[in-house]
């Protein structure tokens, strides 16, 4: 299952629930068990075999579990009233529920909203928080136009296609595209719609903010059988996949790398570093650039830096005396 | 003997014990402890500790007998922080934790994990994930379970802290009051006790390991934890508060009037938007306002617009 625990810990981790399961649900099968906890009906049968040769000091019939396998599949375990309940959960698993769950909170008119919150509340009080008590884990999305949000989660729920009027990062102007939704994605603070752009023939991001109105069509549009979120993991900041590369000085290195993930970074001998990043366009790597000032230096490619220049003359006339 | 068995024997006994047991109880009495020399007993030992803690399982150190002063360390794990308790979800409760679960962007490892300690069927052995909206917070940084745990237990804690420059760590010791997940950062939000102040810390500056401290505190009851991080840049700083005023042009007001609700607003020339929003930081807002590029303007204060042209001398 997982790197975190090891393999070890993982077996160990599933015996702690797997029993606990089996002891609440006598007569429980082998097959039922296998089907529930994603493993080999062999697999079930090792764990419980291995069980049985543990118990309490002593260690005679008396002290070890007791586990008897039917033929007919069925299990029951004796004498371990101590594994009748489950391990609690860590602050780990809890937390990854916890964070989720209230990102999820913030979907306007999110139609699990109530249950998940009751639910939510009683997996806080299982970890030892009070009825009365503040929620420990805070997850902020930022305010994006409820009725926006609200007709692209129609969209997603009937699959339909919307036609979006959409500020592009890469151009700055406000352009028209069709796309087929298929993820409404919390990152980063922000609410992001994954689908296929008509206009460019890609997938792609857009932020909710920069949207300016949403209108779902009739068109049917099907999210693909292979669509897989988990490739959208932390990859909220650049778009596009080109590649911009520039200089920056170490006052603000620090907490740039902190923000933007770097393809590469190397220090150079005056203390600035070389870094790469994915870029969101010309615009959008000029605008960053400009917003660093005397602290960037070297953009490449060529294009962004005439970009960049262009943009800075347009703002600096605006701000002239 | 294989050592899951041993672990496991562990736990048993360690769980229905009725007070701690000394490490020489446990190696004589627990199978699987027949090592030959006490060095490698309390080697192996060691390591159980180590990955039973790991998985969160709550071995505490107590005194065998809590009356006499010299009594030797013992070993327990206290029923109460081992059992989950009955929780009594309702079926729609249940439902909407698996969406939560199926939600996550990433490894769902972790939250698989919590599903099935609460006996919630996995969504990938029921048919597959319908997945429409999901959540990409980076809940497994490796300091935000500890620092929860600290809030949930009142443990105060002590890490090392960089700031601004990245050799400049220092050790903060800190009573956590909440975890605040912001912008993609996660930050703890507590009692600073050196400078007796709240303050807000961001985890990704945390360094060097966390130590949990002895004693405990109090969470004052309706805490407001976002009141103490930062909103937007241009809110904090050094700068004395001023009101700056941004015109939009016709192009772009739909954009501030959507996302900046701001406080107060007026008319500009020609369909444009004047927004007033208040500042404690100059440059900030200038970095802002130069990213937003050419169709926003800084009306005031001319401060402001003499930064911008300095700011942007550079490229010119």
């Amino acid at each position: 299952m997982s790197e975190v625990y090891g393999r070890l810990g993982n077996r160990l981790r599933r015996i702690l629930v797997l029993v606990p399961h089996i002891i609440q649900n006598s007569g429980v099968t082998v097959e039922e068990v296998a089907r529930r906890f994603g493993m080999t009906a062999d697999d079930v049968v090792d764990d419980l075999n291995m069980v049985m040769m543990c118990g309490l000091p002593g260690y005679t019939p008396l002290e070890l579990i007791e586990v008897v396998i039917g033929e007919d599949g069925s299990i029951e375990i004796g004498t371990a009233d101590y594994f009748a309940a489950s391990l609690r959960l860590s602050p780990a698993e809890a937390l990854a529920l916890l964070s989720t769950g209230a990102a999820l909170m913030s979907l306007p008119e999110f139609a699990d909203a109530d249950a998940l919150r009751r639910g939510l509340s009683k997996l806080e009080r299982a970890l030892g928080v009070d009825a009365n008590e503040d929620e420990g884990v805070q997850v902020e999305v930022e305010h994006a136009p409820a009725a926006h949000l609200e007709r692209l989660r129609d969209a997603l729920e009937r699959h339909r296609r919307v036609h979006l009027e959409y500020l592009s990062a890469s151009s700055g102007r406000l352009s028209e595209r069709d796309v087929d939704p298929w993820a409404l994605i919390a990152a980063l603070g922000r609410w992001y719609l994954v689908g296929f752009d008509h206009s460019s023939e890609e997938e792609r991001m857009f932020r909710t903010d920069r949207v300016k109105s949403v209108e779902v069509l009739d068109t049917e549009a099907p999210i693909p059988g292979d669509f897989d979120p988990g490739r959208y993991r932390g990859a909220f900041s650049g778009t596009g996949g080109k590649i911009v590369t520039m200089e920056l000085s170490p006052r603000v290195m620090g907490w740039f790398s902190e923000y933007y993930p770097l393809e590469e970074a190397v220090e150079l001998a005056d203390g600035w570093h070389h870094i790469r990043l994915l870029s969101g366009g010309d615009r959008w790597a000029a605008a960053l650039a400009l917003r660093l000032g005397a602290d960037v230096r070297n953009l490449s490619p060529p294009s962004v830096g005439r970009e960049a220049a262009r943009l800075a003359a347009a703002i600096a006339s605006r701000h002239r005396p | 003997m294989r050592r899951i068995e041993r672990l496991i024997n562990l736990i048993a006994a360690l769980l229905e014990t009725r007070r701690p047991l000394s490490a020489e109880e446990i190696r004589d009495r627990i199978q699987g402890y027949d090592q030959e020399t006490h060095e490698a007993f309390r080697r192996a030992f060691e390591r159980d500790k180590e990955t039973l803690r790991a998985l969160g399982i709550p071995i505490e150190t107590r005194k065998v007998d809590p009356l006499y002063d010299a009594s030797p360390d013992g070993y327990v794990i206290p029923k109460d922080r081992y059992y989950l308790p009955e929780l009594d979800l309702e079926a729609d409760e249940a439902a909407a934790l698996r969406i939560a679960a199926e939600a996550m962007v990433g490894s769902g490892d972790a939250a698989r994990a919590g599903l099935m300690k609460l006996d919630i069927d996995d969504p990938a052995s029921s048919g597959g994930p319908r997945f429409v909206w999901g959540a990409d917070v980076a809940s497994e940084q490796p300091y935000l379970p500890p620092l929860y745990e600290s809030v949930l237990r009142r443990t105060p804690v002590r890490f090392g802290y960089r700031g601004a420059a990245a050799d400049d760590v220092r050790t903060r010791t800190v009573e956590p009051y909440r975890v605040v997940h912001r912008r993609g950062h996660w930050y703890v939000v507590g009692r600073d006790r050196d400078k007796d102040a709240l303050r807000a810390f961001k985890l990704s500056r945390i360094q060097g390991g966390l130590k949990v401290l002895e004693g405990t505190y109090e969470i004052p009851k309706g805490f407001d934890a976002s009141s103490h991080l930062p909103r937007e840049g241009w809110e904090v700083g050094a700068d004395p508060d001023v009101v700056a005023v941004l015109r939009f042009d016709p192009e772009l007001r739909w954009w501030a009037e959507q996302n900046l609700r701001p406080s107060e607003s007026a008319e500009g020339p020609g369909g444009a938007l004047d927004v007033r929003i208040p500042v404690a930081n100059l440059d900030a807002l200038v970095s802002w306002v130069i990213g937003l590029g050419e169709r926003v303007e800084i009306l005031e204060p001319d401060a402001a617009r003499a930064r911008v042209v300095e700011h942007l001398e550079a490229w010119l």
